[in-house]
């Protein structure tokens, strides 16, 4: 059996004295689909940020298919790794030319032959075709999430990060998400709140607030 | 070519006579501005003064060395007013800024002097330090619009720069729309300048090559030479200057480092 997909080891992080992350383990197996959840302030979009190096974590260790973080890993470890915030900024243009931007990126222009789903996807997830030439900057919360999900999912990522997916849609864009995340066989690491996220998840996982420094 | 009329002590006070209309509205209207105005006043007065003297023998030893030293206490002082005007901390940046400033105005002022002028060498301080201080200066400028319209849009998009790093790009590809947008604040000034001279007004070199007594043929050949140097030296200078200073400002994982504000 290989080493987990994702491996966070007792990982702390403190800010402006106290710690707003302290000891959490979590080990996620490759292609299991786990829920994050637990109160504001516990650590979830830290935890995240941790995984993606956009947080340096004081105490503890990240492991991303069997390689520690660090600054020299993380250029390679988040190519592997897609995430959808909570509201996401996907940067200036159209819907268009944001799906095609990563497209750019030397690492990934060997999938510019994905761009060609990109109608498939928005059919899927309920977005008209003619939003493809909207401004990004114009849409709504909802529309956006769902953007820069088809964004990550054209990049064909091993692991997913998603953070409060489901929060900005109504009842059956929900279910069109939920049910595309369901077929998709990525390891996924999904912060949430909503109940039918935990249900497709193969595991919940309830952070706490950590404890006040003594 | 006749030299420029000097002008003796007793005219120059009439100049300052011309002082009577803004401090009559300053002080009719109690606008608070008095004391600032009179300092302003004085400054400019004293430290002209200095570099005049200062000027004086370095135009009479026509020295390289005095040149470029005089250029690089030039160069050392808009240094130090870039890191003010952008509220970057010094011991990160002084010394790569400098660098910028350095080649943005030695690469145009070397092709002025040398191959527009034909000059042998960069000894004659009267072409040197005037073309070498407007190029100065207009790198200064370019800087400090480059520099806090790269850090302060990275800042304000911060979420935009982070998305784009979670999705596979480089350092180098992250910041690149961000440089992009820099040097378009930075160089939009001197295009425009360069669209609408000589139809709004005389500019600064070519008046001041007419009242050295040349014909305005000539001064308008000066005008174009200097525009043409000050373009290329804000280009190669904010360039320079957000390149060398990236290195610093970002962590080894690409993040924006919060201490270098």
């Amino acid at each position: 059996m290989g080493p987990p997909a994702i491996e966070i080891d007792n990982v702390g992080v403190h800010r402006d004295g106290g710690w707003v992350l302290r000891d959490f383990s979590l080990a996620v197996e490759p292609g299991c689909k786990v829920g994050l959840t637990g109160p504001s302030g516990c650590g979830k979009s830290t935890l995240l940020g941790c995984i993606l190096g956009f947080v340096r974590a004081d105490a503890g260790r990240v492991v991303v298919d069997g390689s520690e973080m660090n600054a020299r890993s993380i250029w390679s470890l988040r190519r592997r790794i897609g995430y959808v915030a909570q509201e996401p900024d996907p940067g200036r243009g159209t819907v268009e030319e944001v799906l095609a931007r990563p497209f750019h990126y030397r690492a990934n222009r060997s999938l510019a032959g994905n761009l060609e789903r990109v109608p498939a996807w928005m059919e899927r997830l309920g977005l008209a075709h003619a939003l493809r030439r909207k401004a990004v900057v114009d849409l709504s919360g909802g529309e956006k999430q769902r953007i820069a999900l088809i964004a990550a999912l054209l990049l064909e990522r091993d692991i997913l990060l998603l953070d409060e997916i489901t929060s900005a849609l109504d009842r059956e864009r929900r279910a069109s998400v939920l049910q595309i995340l369901r077929e998709c066989p990525a390891t996924m690491l999904i912060v949430s709140h909503d109940e039918a996220v935990f249900a497709m998840s193969d595991h919940v996982v309830e952070m706490r607030p950590p404890e006040p420094s003594s | 070519m006749t030299g420029a009329e000097d002008i003796s002590a007793l005219r120059l006070a009439i100049g300052y006579g011309l002082l009577i209309f803004p401090f009559a509205i300053i002080l009719w209207y109690r606008i608070p501005l008095a004391g600032t105005t009179l300092l302003s006043v004085v400054r400019m007065t004293v430290q002209l003064l200095f570099v005049g003297l200062y000027l004086q023998v370095v135009f009479e030893q026509n020295s390289v060395w005095l040149n470029l030293a005089w250029l690089a206490v030039m160069i050392g002082v808009a240094d130090f007013s870039i890191l003010r005007g952008c509220e970057l901390k010094l011991r990160f940046f002084a010394g790569r800024l400098f660098l910028a400033l350095l080649a943005g105005t030695a690469i145009p002022l070397v092709v002025f002097v040398l191959l527009i002028l034909a000059q042998a060498s960069l000894s004659q301080a009267q072409y040197v330090i005037p073309i070498g201080g407007m190029i100065l200066g207009n790198c200064l400028q370019a800087d400090i619009i480059g520099i806090r319209t790269f850090y302060e849009s990275l800042r304000k998009d911060r979420k935009a720069y982070l998305h784009s790093l979670a999705q596979g790009a480089s350092l180098a590809e992250a910041v690149r729309p961000y440089i992009a947008d820099a040097c378009r604040a930075a160089l939009a000034p001197t295009i425009a300048r360069m669209s609408t001279i000589g139809l709004v007004s005389l500019p600064g070199m070519m008046t001041g090559v007419i009242l050295g007594g040349a014909e305005p043929f000539s001064a308008i050949k000066y005008q174009i030479a200097i525009m043409l140097s000050i373009f290329s030296g804000t280009a190669i200078t904010v360039f320079l200057a957000i390149r060398l200073t990236r290195s610093r400002s970002f962590d080894e994982w690409g993040v924006l480092r919060a201490d270098v504000f």
